[in-house]
């Protein structure tokens, strides 16, 4: 009896199935690309996320600062904070010594700008004091916690209070470097790994490769 | 928007102990107080320093110099990496001694 139960509506749930297969295999064919057939834009264009974007910040003579006083200039730019223990001065002794480098050995001017992601503490004056004993030409930006912020979106910077008792606290963050080009464009993005030698010789590259293609 | 937002009293003030020779003073007693705990690693460490690191009462001076010379939050962070460090190094060392690691 049982056996009867189980033959007897097979038929329609065989056609069913065997339906959905056909219907599943028309549908991946409909969506392949064939081979050869779509445009393929090369390894070497940038298929990323766009990054960056407009800001208005403040800079260490007080005076109000946005993205297009920077183009047409080569930029590198440095998320950090004057009150990081280790690896902010560090970041921004190679930045110096990368913009030194390009300057003396390859007369290229790049223009380093440090945006700091600790605008309450770091003050106009705060970022000139803390700046110029690396290297006068150092652009140093502030201003509203709320335009900082939306910068470091903009650049998808992840930055973070921790360690916070009172007025006391670090800012846990990347140390990423971005270098723009003279459209403000992000051409590419540095981590703590590169030290000065090998950060100048990328850099170089992309001016190079940039020359080329304009 | 107006710099007058700016122009408060608060902007002038500068916190030099993140400046070039609060840091290398920073620097140099906490080189000086880690060096401390490398010599009398064979003591048994009593006092508590911040974020669970013990040092032996031999390194209390330099202890006091360095805090003295850093910012609250500074010493934690270094104190935690020198923790990190650390225990790394026992991870590696140790790997006779240890079982089934």
């Amino acid at each position: 009896m049982l056996k009867h139960r189980l033959l007897a509506p097979r038929p329609p749930i065989l056609l069913g199935f065997g339906g959905l297969l056909a219907f599943l295999h028309y549908n991946d064919e409909r969506r392949a690309v064939k081979i050869g057939k779509d445009s393929y834009t090369g390894s070497d264009t940038a298929v990323a996320p766009i990054i960056g974007g407009p800001f208005t910040l403040v800079n260490s003579e007080n005076q109000i600062v946005n993205e297009q006083d920077f183009l047409g200039n080569w930029v590198l730019l440095y998320f950090g904070y004057t009150s990081s223990p280790d690896i902010g001065p560090d970041q921004v002794r190679i930045m110096a010594k990368v913009i030194d480098t390009l300057e003396a050995k390859k007369n290229l001017k790049v223009l380093p700008v440090f945006v700091t992601i600790d605008p309450q503490r770091d003050t106009p004056a705060q970022l000139r004091a803390y700046l110029k004993e690396f290297d006068p030409r150092i652009v140093g930006l502030g201003g509203l916690v709320s335009a900082v912020r939306q910068m470091a979106q903009e650049y998808r910077v992840y930055f973070k209070k921790v360690e916070e008792e009172g007025d006391d606290y670090l800012v846990e963050s990347s140390h990423s470097m971005y270098l723009i080009d003279p459209k403000m464009k992000v051409v590419r993005c540095f981590g703590v790994e590169y030290n000065a030698e090998q950060l100048s010789k990328e850099i170089l590259k992309e001016l190079k490769k940039h020359q080329v293609n304009a | 928007m107006s710099l007058e937002a700016y122009a408060s009293a608060k902007q002038d003030e500068i916190h030099t102990d993140v400046l070039l020779q609060a840091r290398q003073a920073c620097y140099k007693a906490r080189d000086a107080f880690y060096s401390c705990l490398e010599k009398h690693s064979d003591k048994k460490p009593t006092e508590i320093g911040s974020v669970g690191l013990l040092y032996p009462t031999e390194c209390k001076p330099s202890r006091e110099d360095y805090v003295k010379n850093c910012r609250v939050s500074w010493v934690k962070h270094f104190d935690r990496q020198y923790c990190k460090t650390k225990r790394t190094q026992r991870l590696l060392d140790d790997k006779e001694t240890r079982r089934g690691v």
